[in-house]
């Protein structure tokens, strides 16, 4: 629907925003606005990580489950919203 | 051939006690005879030879197989034949007779000769079967009765006796003979039967002499001479030419290497590490699957789901971490959703079904609130009065601390620092640029949700309206978007049904939209209904009436003032229907004091003997009685009780009026503001409005009292924003904010929980504004507001 692309426009327009990468579960990039070598990067590690986070939160309460990660480094943040089809990732520099 | 068994039909023997002699004699025999016996067909004239070997005697036989018996006959030195008797005479003719007559003593045993090869060969067969083979002879009938062989020959050496009656039938005999059974008679069971157990030949079988001989014995002699002379021979060797020494080497067999390799095996290493969620996992999935299928079905699905590589359910990841080792894959896939024992599908999910997948759209939605968040932070935070988070990655302003001390003390100086307005943000998308916000409304029950509407206010330059609902989260862009047909002028959310908002427009049309529901279309339209209004609708309101209006049920009812005079209550009988509450008649704009219930006389040429309406407000506390104001600048105290007339009117303003609030805090005042520049503060038993503010030479369109502080309110003209603090100056606005040059500031509103205010202006922007400094106390506001009204009056008279 035109509504989800005008959303992943509205995104990458936001104010620091330097990257959105949108991955299927095999770690090939439906959706990117970095080079495809940074998105290949991203997704591999990103997704080892957020298979990481998601054991942690689930070895503590089975019933748990990760919904949202956030890592916040020196020089920007990258938020990711897992799913078991897909991976949204956000790379933001918030203080433009 | 001859049977060399003739000769020795009787031979005699000299039995001695040393039997060595005799023993090789009789071996000699044997011999003889060995090659008799092989013979099938023996001489049946051979018979009646019966012999024994002498059984006191420690005769050592070669070997039993190859002892035939002879028929020797063993004289004593007497002469005496003392030859012993056979154990068994077989008596062809009575072969099957007694055992008695087997035992007879009587020693014309028939043709023993022939017994004794045909024995003889049983026993070789046997013997060549199995040494001890006496199974072989039970097989046959029990018919001879218990006759027994020569035990001696088959026999073993250690029981001669004792097996005497276990008779091994020789079934073999019956080939050779015919025997006739002999009938057993009654006579016969009465006799007398004699067994006699008589000791069987010993049996030699390994025959190891002795190399040491005791030196008491005969032979000690000899073997000591034969002894030394052996000695002797040993030393004389050497150097004896009869004996020579020489040597032997052995073949060694030729070595030959064979190799043989194998395939390599390959090794995988499989590990899993079962986590507390994968045990959790499969806990529920197996829990699941035995409620929701049968057994079969789980087997089967068990069985596909092996030979599954990849598949997208987590159950099925797990039955096969629990069934086979599995590898890193499992754990991979380990995020899959549950689901109970559905086959999974092969197929990957299409890239473009992603992203118009709910979950995205969410997800997306999630992510962009949080990158709002990420960059709006200090202002949400100031808003929602929570210290802001300052950012230790971002870089230090570069202002040097000398400076900024100076600063502060030169503050210091001045005394309490002033109240402003600090800007925070403004709700504004490229849709709302251009368009001239009308009004503003939060939601009842979600604070952090904001209803703006957009339509032109003049009557030219219309376009389809617009109504914007934004979420304090998300200051870029609005949550649900609804365009309207014409010019919105009018907003309210109801208190009751927190998702309905309710929308009054230029061309008097009243629609209902529920916000929760992504649809563009209202709810519920006033198009249909006959007694619409026929002119913008300026405010709308949703009113609770506590009390029941003459049969009309309780709860919440839309109110409505409309330009075409009218305040209507709508409500829904098949369909949006309303009923007017009252009809706004024109009244006189003279200075006379009017009286209640007096009505028009003058006969002056009216367009219409409406007043258009412009703004309305109810009595916080009691719903009955509102505040009406007009086109003409009255003000109208109304009841809903009566329709036709009005309670009150108060004249003061001399153009229209935009905006009538009650105090929230004090019951008897209002406020009104129009387009004669000024403000009036009334109080509700007075006619004559108390105070009058006035700042600037503009229309002001809209004022608001604050929701927290009683002495104070906000106002807005066409060049700025100010705000009103009575307790600090009733003469001028404590806070002044200019607008932008070339927009016009329409509306306003407080926000309900914090210090901020919301700037609605001509070009589609909703400002936020943070009220800092703002020291104005609570307690002894209302208070304070009566001290001031009162103190006013009091230098008025």
């Amino acid at each position: 629907q035109a509504e989800v692309e005008e959303t992943l426009k509205r995104i990458q327009t936001h104010k620091g925003v330097i990257g959105t990468i949108v991955v299927n579960a095999e770690g090939i990039p439906i959706r990117t606005t970095l080079d495809n070598s940074t998105t290949v990067q991203y997704a591999g590690l990103l997704h080892q990580l957020t298979m990481k986070a998601r054991s942690t939160v689930r070895d503590i309460d089975p019933q748990n489950d990760l919904t949202f990660l956030r890592i916040r480094s020196k020089k920007h943040e990258i938020m990711v919203a897992p799913d078991k089809e897909y991976m949204l990732i956000v790379i933001q520099n918030p203080s433009e | 051939m001859s049977i060399p068994t003739a000769k020795l039909k009787k031979p005699t023997l000299k039995v001695t006690p040393s039997s060595r002699a005799m023993n090789i004699s009789t071996s000699g025999i044997l011999r003889l005879n060995r090659s008799a016996t092989y013979a099938r067909s023996i001489n049946a004239s051979v018979s009646r030879k019966s012999f024994c070997l002498a059984a006191d005697s420690k005769i050592l036989e070669k070997s039993s197989v190859q002892t035939p018996k002879h028929t020797i006959q063993v004289l004593d030195e007497n002469g005496k034949d003392v030859t012993p008797r056979p154990v068994y005479q077989p008596d062809p003719a009575a072969v099957q007779s007694k055992h008695s007559k087997i035992f007879a003593s009587d020693t014309s045993g028939g043709t023993m000769s022939d017994f004794y090869s045909t024995t003889y060969q049983t026993t070789t067969n046997a013997s060549f079967a199995g040494a001890f083979t006496r199974s072989l002879f039970g097989s046959g009938s029990v018919s001879i009765g218990s006759q027994s062989i020569m035990e001696s020959m088959s026999e073993e050496i250690e029981d001669p006796s004792s097996k005497r009656d276990n008779s091994i039938s020789l079934s073999d005999v019956q080939v050779k003979r015919e025997e006739v059974k002999e009938l057993i008679q009654e006579e016969m069971l009465d006799d007398m039967v004699d067994l006699y157990l008589v000791e069987s030949d010993t049996l030699c079988l390994l025959d190891m002499p002795a190399i040491s001989v005791s030196v008491d014995s005969m032979e000690a002699e000899s073997v000591k001479e034969r002894n030394s002379r052996y000695t002797e021979l040993c030393k004389n060797r050497t150097g004896n030419d009869k004996y020579m020494g020489r040597s032997m080497q052995t073949f060694n067999g030729a070595s030959k290497t064979k190799e043989v390799q194998s395939e390599a095996i390959t090794m995988a290493d499989a590990a899993t590490i079962a986590n507390n969620w994968d045990m959790y996992d499969s806990f529920c999935s197996a829990g699941q699957g035995e409620v929701d299928l049968s057994t079969d079905t789980d087997k089967a699905s068990i069985a596909e789901m092996i030979h599954q590589n990849h598949g997208p359910t987590r159950t099925m990841e797990r039955t096969m971490s629990v069934i086979s080792s599995s590898t890193i894959v499992s754990s991979s896939s380990s995020r899959m959703e549950m689901e109970p024992f559905v086959v999974p599908s092969e197929s990957k999910p299409d890239p473009e079904l992603i992203l118009q997948s709910e979950e995205f759209q969410q997800h997306l939605f999630v992510m962009e609130r949080i990158i709002l968040e990420n960059i709006y932070q200090p202002k949400l935070a100031a808003y929602r009065q929570l210290p802001t988070l300052e950012d230790p990655d971002s870089m230090p302003k570069a202002v040097p601390m000398v400076v900024s001390r100076r600063e502060e003390s030169s503050l210091d100086e001045e005394g309490p620092p002033t109240p402003a307005l600090e800007r925070l943000w403004s709700f504004s998308c490229e849709l709302t640029t251009g368009r001239n916000v009308s009004s503003m409304a939060w939601n009842k029950r979600n604070p952090d949700l904001l209803a703006v509407g957009y339509g032109q206010f003049a009557f030219k330059d219309q376009k389809p309206g617009l109504v914007c609902c934004w979420s304090l989260k998300n200051p870029s862009w609005p949550e649900r978007i609804f365009t309207c047909q014409s010019g919105v002028t009018a907003l309210d959310f109801s208190a009751s049904s927190a998702s309905m908002l309710a929308v009054g427009m230029h061309d008097g049309t009243i629609a209902t939209y529920n916000v929760q529901s992504r649809e563009k279309t209202p709810v519920i339209d006033s198009s249909d209904c006959v007694h619409k209004h026929t002119s913008p609708v300026w405010q709308v309101r949703w009113i609770n009436h506590e009390r029941a209006l003459s049969g009309e049920d309780k709860g919440e009812a839309l109110i409505s003032v409309s330009a075409d005079g009218r305040i209507s209550k709508w409500f829904l009988r098949k369909g949006l229907d309303c009923i007017d509450l009252m009809k706004l008649k024109r009244t006189r704009n003279d200075r006379f004091k009017r009286q209640v219930g007096e009505k028009e006389r003058k006969s002056e040429a009216l367009i219409s003997r409406q007043a258009p309406g412009l703004c309305f407000d109810f009595h916080p506390t009691d719903s009955n009685i509102y505040l009406a104001g007009t086109e003409e600048g009255h003000i109208h105290k109304c009841s809903c009780s009566y329709n036709e007339q009005f309670l009150e009117t108060y004249q003061a303003h001399k153009g229209p009026l935009y905006r009538i609030t009650w105090s929230p805090f004090c019951s008897d005042v209002f406020l009104s503001c129009s387009s004669d520049w000024t403000i009036q503060l009334w109080r509700q038993d007075l006619f004559t409005p108390v105070l009058g503010f006035m700042s600037t030479q503009r229309a002001v369109y809209d004022v608001m009292w604050s929701p927290k502080w009683a002495t104070v309110f906000g106002a807005v003209n066409e060049g700025r924003m100010e705000i009103w603090d009575l307790g600090a100056s009733i003469l001028d606005p404590t806070i002044v904010n200019p607008a932008s040059p070339g927009v016009k500031l329409t509306s306003l509103l407080f926000a309900t929980e914090t210090d901020c205010v919301l700037v609605g202006d001509s070009d589609g922007q909703v400002s936020v504004y943070q009220l800092k400094n703002f020291t104005a106390g609570e307690g002894t506001q209302v208070g304070t507001l009566e001290d001031i009204i009162g103190s006013t009056l009091a230098s008025q008279l």
